[in-house]
């Protein structure tokens, strides 16, 4: 039963901008985060990091160190070793890398942590730091994604520095005739800066052990149900035996998705001591030895016809990997999303994560965002370049709701998107030919304005192809006393999900907003979630809210009604009051119902359980598009190279709104981190692998003075979720680069294009195009790159296939590259001749094929698999004795590596 | 390294203690007296989390040493609402305005916010504004864009004239 | 992030700082509003084995008029520099710079002797003090000597000063009344060091200019002085001065570098730019006056 009926007038909660549950605490200096946690008897850890970029450890000389007041140990991999550790990716994946806690006889990068001193304090850990002596037989590291190409293997262990790789070279022999043969082609270059997440709050993260088998952790994460289970599950504990509690977090972005390799060793420490422990990431370290995210060179040509309609796109993209990133990455989600909101009929792609030594790759707000950036930039350079308005090549080719349904050219159906009718939207806001004027006139007077626009569409709220990102779950009671109480999943580090989730179930029971508490930020409360992460939380939780408030509300009139002896029908809940209609007499607080169905169990329906809760788990489409258009107008100056931002405005369908103020809020804090990308941030390092930003004098993030104040504009068009809600808490930093650059584009158009974006574009790059010279020496310094970039990529020698002697049948232990992490299998094959049959083995099932071929030493199957989604399996395998290689074309998933050998 | 006896005043309340030399004030505040409404982000004066009032001044507590802070009258986030629990004007209007997110930079905002309010007392509103607004700069949110923040500006400004 | 240990002493006369300074044999630092010295201390890039905290000695703080100039003790806070009527009298450059000094919180800590002894060379108040033909005060246990700003400095947070010496006092002369002000920076934020940036003062008789004083910051390993500039202006009519030809002329006495936030090369674009812009526009403001 779902009683929809909602009296005239009820107070409406949903779409409101509700003042935050989470601000009381937060303004009055009386939040709890983790550096805020202290436990009788605890220590401090600070880590010894290495100076050298790579290179063999010599040898680590403690005994000064160890000396030193307030020293009670010192850990290095040696000593971490007695726990055994492995490191996860944030799909639950093994590391591909031979990433340990602390550094196992090497060093890969600058910030590599090598020891941990424990101490009474953090000064005197700091003091000991300072005394341990490393040395390291220094090699020369590779820096840069063209070191990596050619350098000796970061990890000695592998063949070459791909860490990752997906796609298909060969696919570009199906494109190139189409860019051939078609009326324009544009091109494009991106090289994308290193980023340093930089919350505000570090990572940290204090452990303290309650017994033999259990441990509390205090940690600055994004779930704490999802610190929870990957740490039990890297350290081989039972899920229950870790506890992680994180009541206030100072932002996380993504860096603060899984644990990492700090924040695992001060829970092996604390292990190991027996004694609670803390370690506080300071600036230092959150800028140079926190993973870092982005650096990215990524090329694209398109094909256009006559009029300015999309034929083909060819993308080379590369990704600095770092030498341990949390989860080796070729960034697929680049090329899945980069054109389902156009229509494009062919697109094919290489796309490679690339090992150096230098800072880990992780995730920050939108990892996928160069697909927009990449794909707008070029776009607006098309329309340039053919002399088509921007606004209306988009026209021609974004697909609106009437071309829906509509699947994308790799395959992903499209049948929910606003895109292009976000852009109509923004355009009915400003005044675009007013502005063309303006600009015009300004021109005359030799200022230099441009005005920008960026469509896109993200994939938001996804749940279930992906072992953690999950559905939510909700426990929802009325307490005696009438009021309620929300136990979630969710975890904010600034999302204000209990402020949210609060908003709803005041609207769909009936009750106050502020009679409601909601607990979560810890693993003890509610079920596992995996937080915030890929703008789910609003989307999926809401959801599972929505649904557990209707519920609870169900069996309140159920109640009410039994106790009046009127239909259920008849009941409504509205500020905390149960009316029955047509008898006012009848109303009854929530209280008093409350207290009778805690205390009073006789006065219930037959068969009702007492108490008044209700609990739900919502499984939400696996995913839901979120669209938006933006607009941004700036003024360059072309004697100084600076960019002042006008205006900028956002038409978002984020579907519902719970609170506007709260997902203005995430839009706007997206677009700061998108003007901090184009204008400001920057995480340079230099050629013997140092980072040279490492404080906030050099990282520039942005201040009051460079965002401007945004407008917005917001669609509503409810998702197919339960409440219908969109996701909203990347799509700022997504669509925010591409806006901002195409309106200094536009403003330097008279002068000449930006041909290669080297980002950022600071105030010296700007003039490199107004005065077409090399002003800021980029041209120079990236040219002295480029040529140690012009050597071979290693190709595998093309082996003329014998026919194999040992013959292929039998089992095969085989490890399929997905872009979800390796997945590792084992294969069956019986030839029959030249026919092949056989099955692959997975812990998720077996899965028979025939009908495959063998000629020389090389096998061709195919087989369909239903999950994440219906795409037939080709694989193409080479034997060579006892060993297997080649590849797996997995449709819109491009191509994977399989290696295997005989068992 | 020296340690010094000092003595000093925070929200109201007599401390007298010893310190060492080393030790910042805003170290001091948080972990010898449990005021951790003050939060180091950055620990060498760009970020702005650990503006504290001194004798009625914004200053980093992170770029001062608990030992010169002997004498001082000190105010922290945890001193700015009223006793009664009524939030302080800039805390208000930065709850009204959705100024915050993840809060951390949220105690030298308001601690700022109150000085320069209070300095300006009275002043029209394009002034008031602009003194706010240019204070501000000396302060990194990661989250809001400064949107709220600004709005809250807005909304003081408003207030005083 | 926390400093190495050190010592703490808090002198109340120069007489006392300036002995710790010498029985510490080089080990000493002199912290005033510490804006600077306590991120490099917190770092740990600077180790000192005592900390010479000149907040309590009272001769070195607040502004006063001497024989031909003003004079500013090193331990005045910036923040009542700004706020000083003497000083906004006398020296309206100094004002004009120092309110782009750091940020409102900074500069209620920060003092005036700070920025000029640390020897910031993107920093706008060791630039005023060459400009403005400063001289600094300097004492030390054995010795009292007073060096031009002008040759005060030798690189990069490199000063003449020796360890045991302590600044005193900056004594800036005066300028003829109705004297103008010459700024100009380009930051990237507001607050940060700039990417380059000048500042002086120009004095004008009939139609002319008798005195020039400019300086540059972010130009080079120390403040530089615009020498050739100066010599082109003193003495020309302003119907007579080509801005842009004073300005190349004002760029070939820098010596800029490259790092990530711009090149030299940028440094001389754009210096050149802005002060030839900050030459016409602060002579048309006099014109038109």
């Amino acid at each position: 039963m779902n009683v929809q009926a909602k009296s005239v007038g009820a107070v409406r909660y949903v779409g409101t901008r509700q003042p935050r549950k989470e601000d009381a605490r937060l303004l009055t200096g009386r939040g709890q985060f983790t550096d805020d946690v202290r436990m009788p008897g605890m220590l401090h850890i600070a880590f010894v990091r290495s100076a050298v970029a790579r290179g063999r450890i010599v040898s680590i000389d403690l005994d000064a160190a160890r000396e030193m007041p307030g020293v009670q140990a010192i850990y290095t991999q040696a000593d971490l070793a007695a726990v055994p550790v492995q490191m996860l990716s944030f799909f639950f994946t093994n590391i591909e890398s031979p990433v340990t806690l602390l550094a196992d006889g090497r060093v890969a990068c600058v910030g590599d942590p090598i020891a941990m001193v424990i101490a009474e304090s953090r000064a005197q850990a700091e003091d000991a730091v300072s005394l341990v002596e490393v040395v390291v037989e220094e090699e020369t590291p590779l820096v840069t994604i063209a070191d990596a190409k050619t350098g000796a293997p970061v990890h000695p262990d592998r063949d070459d520095n791909i860490a990752a790789e997906m796609g298909d070279e060969d696919a570009l022999e199906a494109i190139q005739p189409l860019l051939d043969g078609a009326a324009h082609v544009v091109s494009t270059r991106i090289r994308h800066q290193r980023i340093a997440p930089s919350p505000m709050e570090g990572r940290a993260c204090a452990a303290s052990p309650d017994g033999a088998e259990e441990m509390t952790v205090w940690m600055g994460c994004q779930s704490p149900h999802l610190a929870a289970r990957y740490l039990a599950q890297a350290l081989g504990m039972p899920t229950g035996a870790i506890r992680v509690v994180a009541r206030d977090v100072g932002g996380g972005f993504g860096l603060k998705n899984i644990p990492w390799r700090e924040e695992v060793a001060v829970v092996v420490a604390a292990k190991l001591l027996r004694r609670p422990v803390k370690w506080i990431e300071d600036r230092f370290e959150s800028l140079t030895a926190s993973s870092h995210a982005r650096e990215q060179d990524v090329s694209l040509s398109l094909a256009l016809d006559e009029g300015g309609r999309f034929q083909a796109a060819w993308c080379d993209y590369a990704c600095n990997n770092g030498a341990w990133p949390m989860g080796e990455d070729a960034n697929i989600a680049v090329h899945m999303f980069m054109w389902p909101a156009y229509k494009l009929p062919a697109y094919g792609f290489i796309t490679r994560g690339w090992y150096t030594n230098t800072m880990g790759l992780g995730g920050y707000r939108g990892p996928w965002a160069m697909e927009s950036l990449v794909r707008e930039t070029l776009l607006e350079k098309a329309a340039r370049k053919i002399g088509i308005d921007p606004v209306e090549l988009r026209r021609r080719n974004l697909v609106y709701l009437t071309d829906q349904p509509h699947t994308s050219s790799m395959g992903i159906p499209v049948e929910d998107i606003t895109p292009g009718e976000c852009l109509e939207k923004l355009m009915a806001n400003i005044d675009y030919a007013g502005f063309r004027r303006e600009q015009a006139e300004a021109r005359k007077e030799g200022r230099d304005l441009g005005i920008g626009f960026a469509t896109y569409i993200e994939p938001t709220g996804s749940a279930g192809s992906m072992a953690p990102m999950t559905g939510e779950t909700v426990q929802l009671r009325i307490e005696p006393t009438g009021k309620v109480v929300a136990m979630l999943s969710t975890h904010s580090q600034g999302h204000g999900t209990a402020t949210t989730m609060a908003q709803v179930i005041a609207e769909q029971l009936g009750v106050a907003y502020e009679d409601i508490a909601v607990y979560e930020g810890d693993s003890a409360i509610g079920a596992f979630s995996p937080g915030a992460a890929g703008s789910r939380q609003g989307v999926i939780a809401g959801g599972a809210t929505w649904r557990a408030a209707e519920m609870l509300a169900d069996k309140v009139k159920v109640v009410a009604a039994h106790l009046s002896n009127a239909s259920v029908e008849t009941v409504t809940i509205e500020g905390g009051m149960v009316h029955i209609a047509g008898a006012p007499e009848m109303s009854r607080s929530i209280r008093e119902i409350a207290e009778i169905a805690y205390g009073e169990p006789g006065r219930l329906p037959e068969g009702a359980a007492t108490g008044l809760e209700a609990q739900y788990r919502y499984q939400p489409p696996p995913m839901t598009m979120t669209s938006a258009a933006h607009c941004c107008m700036v003024e360059v100056s072309a004697e100084t190279g600076f960019v002042k931002i006008l205006r900028w405005i956002s038409a978002e369908d984020c579907g519902t709104v719970i609170n506007p103020g709260v997902v203005e809020g995430q839009i706007a804090g997206g677009l700061a981190q998108a003007i901090g990308q184009v204008l400001l941030e920057d995480m340079p390092y230099d050629a013997r692998g140092n980072p040279l930003a490492a404080t906030f004098k050099d990282y520039l993030m942005p201040s009051i003075s460079d965002v401007p104040d945004f407008e917005y504009l917001h669609a509503n068009t409810p998702s197919q979720t339960i409440g219908g809600m969109r996701g909203v808490g990347e799509g700022g930093a997504i669509v925010g680069p591409p806006t901002l650059v195409n309106a200094i584009a536009d403003a330097l158009a008279p002068f000449g294009e930006i041909d290669e974006l080297v980002l950022p574009l600071t105030p010296a790059r700007v003039l490199d195009v107004i005065e077409q010279r090399d002003v800021s020496g980029t041209r120079a310094h990236l040219d002295g790159a480029d040529v140690a970039a012009v050597v071979e990529e290693t190709n595998p020698a093309e082996v003329v296939a014998p026919v194999m002697a040992a013959g292929i049948d039998g089992d095969w232990n085989m490890v399929l590259k997905t872009p979800m992490g390796p997945q590792e299998m084992v294969a069956h094959f019986d030839a029959d001749g030249a026919v092949v049959s056989g099955y692959l083995q997975a812990p998720e099932g077996r899965q028979d094929f025939s009908g495959g071929t063998l000629s020389g030493s090389q096998v061709k199957f195919e087989m369909k698999v239903e999950k994440p989604m219906k795409i037939t399996l080709k694989y193409d395998l080479q034997f060579d004795g006892d060993t297997v290689s080649g590849k797996c074309k997995m449709g819109m998933f491009g191509s994977a590596t399989v290696t295997g050998e005989r068992v | 390294m020296s340690e010094h006896a000092i003595e000093l005043t925070v929200n109201g309340h007599c401390h007298a203690t010893r310190v060492e030399a080393r030790t910042s004030l805003g170290e001091f505040l948080r972990d010898g007296l449990g005021y951790t409404g003050t939060h180091l982000a950055c620990e060498h004066g760009v970020c702005g989390a650990c503006t504290v009032m001194i004798d009625g001044r914004a200053m980093r507590s992170c770029l001062m040493l608990a030992v010169q802070a002997d004498g001082a009258e000190v105010t922290t986030v945890e001193g700015l609402a009223e006793a009664d629990g009524t939030l302080h004007p800039v805390q208000q209007a930065l709850k009204d305005n959705f100024g915050l997110q993840c809060g951390f930079c949220t105690p030298g905002v308001a601690i700022t916010m109150a000085c320069v309010t209070r300095d300006n007392a009275g002043v029209e509103a394009p002034r008031m504004e602009d003194a706010l607004t240019t204070a501000m700069s000396g302060h990194i949110c990661r989250c809001t864009g400064y949107q709220g923040i600004r709005r809250a500006i807005r909304q003081l400004a408003g207030a005083s004239t | 992030m926390k400093p190495a240990p050190f010592d703490y002493v808090r002198p109340a006369s120069v007489g006392e700082a300036c002995r710790v300074l010498a029985e510490s044999g080089g080990g000493a630092t002199v912290i005033a509003g510490g804006q600077t010295l306590m991120p490099l201390l917190n770092l740990r890039m600077s180790q000192p084995f005592v900390l010479v905290d000149i907040n309590g000695i009272p001769e070195l703080k607040g502004v006063s008029r001497v024989e031909g100039g003003t004079r500013v003790g090193p331990a005045t806070r910036q923040a009542d520099a700004l706020e000083d009527e003497t000083l906004a009298r006398h020296l309206p450059a100094f004002i004009t710079a120092l309110g782009h000094v750091g940020h409102y919180q900074t500069r209620n800590r920060g003092t005036i002797g700070g920025s000029v002894a640390l020897g910031e060379p993107a920093a706008e108040m060791p630039a005023t003090a060459v400009s403005l033909g400063a001289t600094i005060e300097i004492t030390s246990s054995a010795r009292t000597r007073s060096v031009p700003a002008d040759e005060f400095y030798v690189g990069p947070y490199m000063t003449v000063l020796e360890p045991d010496e302590l600044v005193t006092g900056i004594v800036y002369p005066d300028w003829p009344d109705g004297h103008l002000v010459l700024f100009r920076e380009v930051a990237q934020r507001a607050g940060d060091f700039a990417l380059v940036g000048l500042v002086g003062a120009l004095a004008l008789e009939g139609g002319a200019i008798t005195r020039a004083g400019i300086a540059w910051f972010g130009m080079g390993p120390t403040p530089i002085r615009a020498r050739q500039a100066e010599a082109a202006l003193v003495g020309a009519s302003l119907a007579g001065i080509d801005a842009e030809a004073v300005a190349r002329a004002a760029v070939a006495d820098t010596a800029p570098f490259d790092d990530h936030h711009a090149s030299a090369e940028y440094r001389r674009t754009v210096g050149a730019r802005i002060f030839a812009r900050a030459l016409r526009e602060t002579l048309d403001l006099r014109s038109a006056a």
